[in-house]
């Protein structure tokens, strides 16, 4: 249980900047949370909200320029990666930390065969000679079971099909045993059967090598099925913080409450889907007060004009929400009547 | 793939008639009659006709080109109206100057241009990068014969270091495969750095960098590899300008080859040269790109012939 304690990465302050001439976008603005070793940690949020860029800045692999890290920390393993040397953070990279992408379809390289694009990494970090690399790349196929590895392993992506070219993606982040595996969207570019599929064997492939994950997703499915807890984004901040089960048991964000509120429900006679009126603020011009507050149905004045901070609601849970505060003065209720 | 190389060889047999067949056809287009001018001034009607009978150039046109095409095929291009030497033999002693030309230039044209646009999409829009393809832009604009002309100047003239004109000794490739060659690697050299930038956003390439590998190995295994593959296309056409371009190289430097032949062939109406030497440009050319296909196969398996 103390192991548990001692988280095995913790972001603090993460601000990523893009500087573009439209002006400058603060994909990531602020963002606080910590991961410990075999937990699952959901981010999720809808497009645009700062949760890939959150994921790549922490490998940082933000594409510079225009993108930036302009601010905040990483620590794994007691060291900073935001300040760490190129050279260092490299070590880091596919080996201990570990990513798979959203895109199977493009994002293995079309020229080279499988088997040789999961044994490159295995021969720069684990030191492996040629012969053992390929042995244990065709092992890795195996693992993530892909039939007749070994044949497999001699083609191209072009070869493969977008569930199979997934686990090849797995068998590659997955080959140097990391101790930190960031899944972004890892099932969205995928049939739903080969999607299950998929999560269920990141899941057991977690179990066995006791890694940390962090799920990106913008499916609250997939975040129900296999997060311990969650994080919530919009607008490149984290408004909700909580457990699993307490996310979808008691939202407390009015954001997060939307989101849940707008999956449809199975046992119910719906004719339409429930949506969050109004759209996301351009990331180039953000509003002063609370970023969610010109959608948000309880809203009051000082949401307007103050950004709420990220504060501990109970044990487990974190909102950015006045709602919360003794700041609020509760004179509208859930349908926004006065 | 062995396949694939055999059909593509059985390919180029159909392009080769064909270029037998506009070979012989564009040259009955030229005006000028060769018995006239192979007879001198002041001949007589019976000597100009007599050596047409003895040309077969009063037989209808088809004859005239089936005789020629079974000619061809017994290795007997006919014989020079100049010198009476059989056309062949003349460019045979002549085309292995112009391989070895065309082979220099090829060469410079691909390292040259292939460096010059890597170095340049490796930090884009930086100083080197503008500078690299400013001179790219020189390249593609200057004509070669003036660009052949000061290279004579400066190196052979003023440094006295190369050899002015001629054709003995490697030195005296340097100048004339550096003019050649010049624009091709300036147009590779673009062609490069747009396909590598293009590659570079791509997510293979993050996923190569997410592994933790080198930059270099980044760049040529990961991007390189698939960058190539619009270049070798370039590469292969480019051979084309460039055996167009010896015509005029070869007749800068004094290079006794075969596109000084063909030049020569035409001012003197000397038929049966023209048509040679124009066959034999053209099988250049289609072993080329025989070549080139081959390549890009190798480059991308994805391709398939059908």
């Amino acid at each position: 249980m103390k192991e548990r304690n001692k988280p095995i990465l913790e972001v603090k302050g993460l601000k990523t900047l893009f500087t573009t001439k439209r002006g400058v976008s603060k994909a990531v603005d602020g963002i606080d949370f910590t991961l410990h070793k075999g937990e699952t940690l959901g981010i999720v949020g809808e497009s645009g909200c700062g949760k890939s860029m959150t994921s790549l800045s922490i490998l940082r692999l933000i594409p510079s320029p225009p993108g930036k890290i302009a601010g905040g920390s990483v620590y794994f393993k007691g060291k900073d990666l935001v300040t760490m040397s190129e050279d260092e953070m490299r070590k880091i990279r596919g080996n201990e930390i570990s990513m798979i992408f959203q895109e199977p379809m493009t994002s293995l390289n079309p020229v080279i065969p499988v088997g040789e694009q999961i044994a490159e990494a295995l021969r720069l970090h684990q030191k492996m000679g040629k012969k053992a690399a390929w042995d244990k790349s065709v092992e890795m196929l195996k693992l993530v079971g892909i039939p007749s590895p070994e044949k497999r392993a001699k083609q191209e992506p072009f070869q493969l099909s977008g569930g199979m070219r997934q686990r090849v993606m797995i068998a590659m982040a997955l080959a140097c045993t990391p101790e930190i595996l960031i899944a972004d969207e890892p099932t969205t570019a995928l049939d739903v059967t080969i999607q299950a599929q998929i999560l269920e064997l990141i899941k057991d492939l977690q179990t066995k090598i006791g890694m940390g994950v962090i799920m990106i997703t913008h499916d609250l499915g997939v975040v129900a099925e296999t997060c311990d807890k969650v994080a919530v984004m919009y607008a490149g901040n984290i408004v909700e913080h909580a457990s699993t089960e307490q996310i979808f048991a008691d939202p407390k964000h009015p954001y997060t409450q939307g989101l849940l509120n707008s999956l449809p429900k199975i046992h119910e006679d719906q004719d339409e889907l429930i949506t969050i009126d109004g759209s996301v603020p351009s990331p180039y011009n953000m509003p002063a007060g609370c970023r969610f507050a010109s959608r948000c149905p309880y809203a009051e004045d000082i949401c307007a004009t103050h950004q709420p901070d990220l504060i501990s609601h109970s044990e487990d849970v974190k909102v950015r929400c006045w709602k919360y505060t003794d700041k609020w003065t509760g004179k509208r209720d859930k349908e926004g009547v006065v | 793939m062995l396949m694939f190389i055999l059909r593509r060889i059985l390919q180029t047999i159909p392009v080769i008639i064909g270029v037998t067949f506009v070979v012989f056809f564009i040259m009955q287009l030229v005006p000028g009659d060769p018995a006239v001018l192979l007879a001198g001034e002041g001949a007589s009607k019976e000597t100009i006709e007599a050596i047409r009978e003895q040309l077969g150039l009063n037989q209808p046109l088809y004859i005239q080109y089936f005789e020629y095409l079974t000619n061809v095929f017994k290795g007997d291009l006919g014989v020079s109206l100049k010198n009476s030497q059989p056309v062949l033999n003349e460019i045979l002693v002549r085309l292995p100057i112009t391989i070895e030309l065309a082979f220099f230039s090829i060469i410079i044209t691909i390292v040259l241009g292939m460096a010059a646009g890597i170095i340049s999409a490796v930090k884009p829009y930086s100083l080197t990068d503008v500078s690299v393809m400013l001179v790219a832009l020189l390249g593609i604009s200057l004509p070669s014969f003036w660009f052949g002309l000061m290279l004579m100047y400066f190196f052979s003239v003023k440094l006295q270091i190369l050899p002015v004109a001629g054709w003995d000794s490697l030195l005296h490739v340097i100048l004339p495969a550096i003019t050649l060659g010049a624009g091709g690697a300036a147009i590779v050299a673009r062609m490069t750095r747009s396909s590598m930038l293009e590659v570079i956003r791509q997510d293979y390439i993050r996923t190569a960098r997410a592994k933790g590998l080198r930059e270099r190995i980044i760049i040529y295994k990961h991007a390189l590899r698939n960058a190539l593959i619009p270049v070798i296309t370039v590469v292969g056409l480019q051979f084309g300008a460039l055996l167009g371009g010896t015509v005029l190289v070869e007749s800068i430097f004094a290079i006794n080859g075969l596109g000084r032949m063909i030049v020569d062939a035409i001012r003197m109406r000397d038929l049966p040269m023209v048509q040679g030497g124009v066959l034999f440009a053209s099988l250049i050319f289609v072993v080329v790109n025989l070549f080139v296909d081959v390549f890009y196969r190798f480059f991308n398996k994805r391709i398939e012939l059908n």
